[in-house]
């Protein structure tokens, strides 16, 4: 079919906008340094995937079996890194997605390690319109978190998620439990993570210990910094310019010589890399932003 | 008795390039204050600078090691002149400074696979000659390296705790204005600090590459546990430093022998997220 590939694509890159929104809301908003973004994809993804066809378990319950196991497992990981500060943050989730990956490898029992799990199919059957559908609904998550991202902005809770990022200390002196409203926040947005992850699962139809390399996280990030972390819009923009025109323009258009197609994804790490470094340098509140960053 | 040995001694001969990379890796957050995880790309370059000397040249791999060595120093002292420095300068927060080294690795890391691509690569090392000592063969690369090991660490304590160098890079880590104002360059230590970590991390590269082998992410796969070691043994404290990755060595080799290799690694990186909860990491030293 000729707008498979098409599908495959776009349904990936709305999966990557609502995983760069997540993010935003995380990091941006809350000032959370989740670096391990694929580990919590990857466990809603491996979890969907395991209930699913090793356990036989109906589509929509393997589905929110999945999200929540995600939910249950970022609870306890918050409990236990949520009070430290951002550096060990970082490295703490890095170590986790690392432990996932590493699971994912050496429980073959359940996993089937490097030989694959499969195949998931689309959660709603709609024969020949069936990756069109699931296109659509994945947009829709994308669109309500963008949706939600924008009404957090002028909220009191958002509000309180800005001053836990910009003085944890000041805002418990008047009195806000941080701490818990930190908790909270990082689990339900990791089981969102989880929740992409299972559809993720249901657009490649076949896990392999592979996807949960660190290359997604660093996807994600590389977008969100381009965009503008502190921006609503800033995972949109960052995946259209990163994923959007890599994987999809010059992917698409570019004629690449047979023989070369390899070399691809290398250099596109590459400029990611280096994009990400100048990024940084000179424009770190990214595309959207305008003036230069405040907070730490 | 034997599984204790056993641990003990493959834990050390582990434990080898752990070490190397950990102090190396250790004075550059003592230094400059944040997780500069490109030293990951310092490992995997000396390991491709040997790589190119001993298989492309064919020069000798114990003579190999000191210009890969070296080069790695340089390479690093380029990282910091070109990226670090001046992302300091135009006040790049410590958090930020970590995802910036993070886009530097990648880039050195897939610029290391489109020029080598991903083979695996071997050196070229006469089969080394084995010793029994407690029960266990160990080869004489082992044996030098473990040498080698200790020679560096003695020689690294000195420089730290008991040379005018060593004195001006803990003046500088500590108070940098306070450091100036007593003349203390503050450029050269530390394009001093960032060689000699460079060094011992392409030294790390090189051991890790005749233990096992080579490709692009030997780094990376070293860098976690790397800054765990660091984090652990107290950021910033060398010594620290030095006993938990000899402390790491011994843990994963133990549940090696007991399991598959990678419940070594994953059991550490459980412990190390619980220990970071309970410890209180000592930021200034």
């Amino acid at each position: 079919m000729a707008g498979s590939y098409y599908f495959y694509i776009f349904s990936n890159m709305a999966i990557f906008v609502a995983l760069a929104t997540l993010l935003h809301l995380q990091f941006g908003r809350t000032g959370i340094v989740n670096f391990g973004v694929v580990g919590f994809f990857g466990l809603g993804m491996y979890g969907f995937g395991v209930f699913l066809i090793q356990l036989n378990i109906p589509y929509f319950i393997a589905l929110l079996m999945a999200v929540a196991l995600t939910g249950v497992i970022s609870f306890l990981l918050g409990l236990v890194i949520l009070k430290l500060d951002s550096q060990e943050v970082l490295v703490a989730t890095l170590a986790f997605a690392t432990i996932i990956a590493d699971l994912v490898v050496v429980q073959k029992g359940v996993t089937k390690g490097v030989i694959g799990l499969g195949s998931v199919p689309f959660p709603i059957q709609a024969g020949l319109y069936s990756q069109h559908v699931f296109f659509i609904v994945v947009l829709i998550i994308a669109a309500l978190l963008i949706m939600y991202a924008k009404k957090l902005e002028q909220s009191p809770y958002g509000r309180l998620l800005i001053s836990i990022q910009d003085s944890e200390l000041l805002s418990q002196s008047l009195g806000k439990k941080t701490f818990r409203e930190k908790l909270i926040f990082f689990t339900i947005t990791s089981a969102a993570m989880g929740l992409l992850g299972a559809l993720y699962a249901a657009n490649v139809h076949f896990l392999v210990p592979r996807l949960l390399g660190p290359g997604t996280t660093f996807t994600i990030w590389i977008a969100l910094i381009i965009g503008g972390r502190k921006k609503v819009f800033g995972g949109l923009l960052g995946v259209l310019v990163t994923v959007g025109i890599f994987d999809f323009l010059v992917e698409t258009y570019v004629p690449i010589p047979t023989g070369q197609a390899q070399l691809l994804p290398v250099i596109k790490m590459m400029v990611y890399g280096l994009t990400l470094l100048l990024v940084l340098m000179f424009k770190p509140s990214g595309l959207l932003g305008t003036s230069k960053k405040t907070t730490k | 008795m034997s599984f204790i040995t056993d641990s003990l001694i493959l834990g050390v001969i582990q434990a080898a390039p752990l070490v190397l990379a950990a102090a190396g890796f250790t004075m550059i957050f003592y230094l400059n204050g944040f997780i500069n995880v490109a030293y990951a790309e310092s490992i995997t370059m000396g390991a491709y600078f040997a790589i190119i000397f001993n298989t492309m040249l064919h020069v000798n791999f114990y003579v190999a090691i000191i210009p890969s060595a070296l080069l790695s120093g340089v390479a690093s002292v380029i990282t910091y002149l070109l990226v670090f420095r001046p992302a300091f300068k135009r006040g790049v927060s410590s958090t930020e400074m970590i995802i910036l080294s993070v886009g530097l690795s990648f880039f050195i890391r897939y610029a290391i696979q489109l020029i080598f691509g991903g083979l695996l690569y071997s050196f070229e090392v006469a089969s080394p000659a084995s010793v029994q000592i407690l029960g266990i063969g160990i080869t004489t690369i082992q044996m030098t390296a473990i040498l080698l090991v200790a020679a560096i660490v003695i020689g690294l304590y000195f420089f730290i705790y008991r040379t005018n160098y060593g004195q001006m890079m803990r003046g500088l880590a500590n108070n940098e204005e306070l450091a100036m104002a007593s003349g203390i360059n503050p450029v050269r230590v530390s394009i001093l600090i960032w060689f000699i970590a460079g060094v011992l991390g392409g030294l790390s590269g090189v051991f890790y590459g005749v233990f096992s082998f080579v490709n692009p992410s030997i780094g990376w796969s070293l860098i976690l546990i790397i800054i765990m070691i660091t984090i652990v043994g107290g950021i910033g404290n060398v010594k620290g430093a030095l006993i938990a990755s000899l402390l790491a060595g011994v843990v994963i080799a133990g549940v090696t022998l007991l399991v598959t290799p990678i419940y070594g690694e994953i059991i550490l990186l459980v412990v190390f997220i619980i220990v970071l909860r309970f410890k209180q990491v000592r930021r200034v030293i």
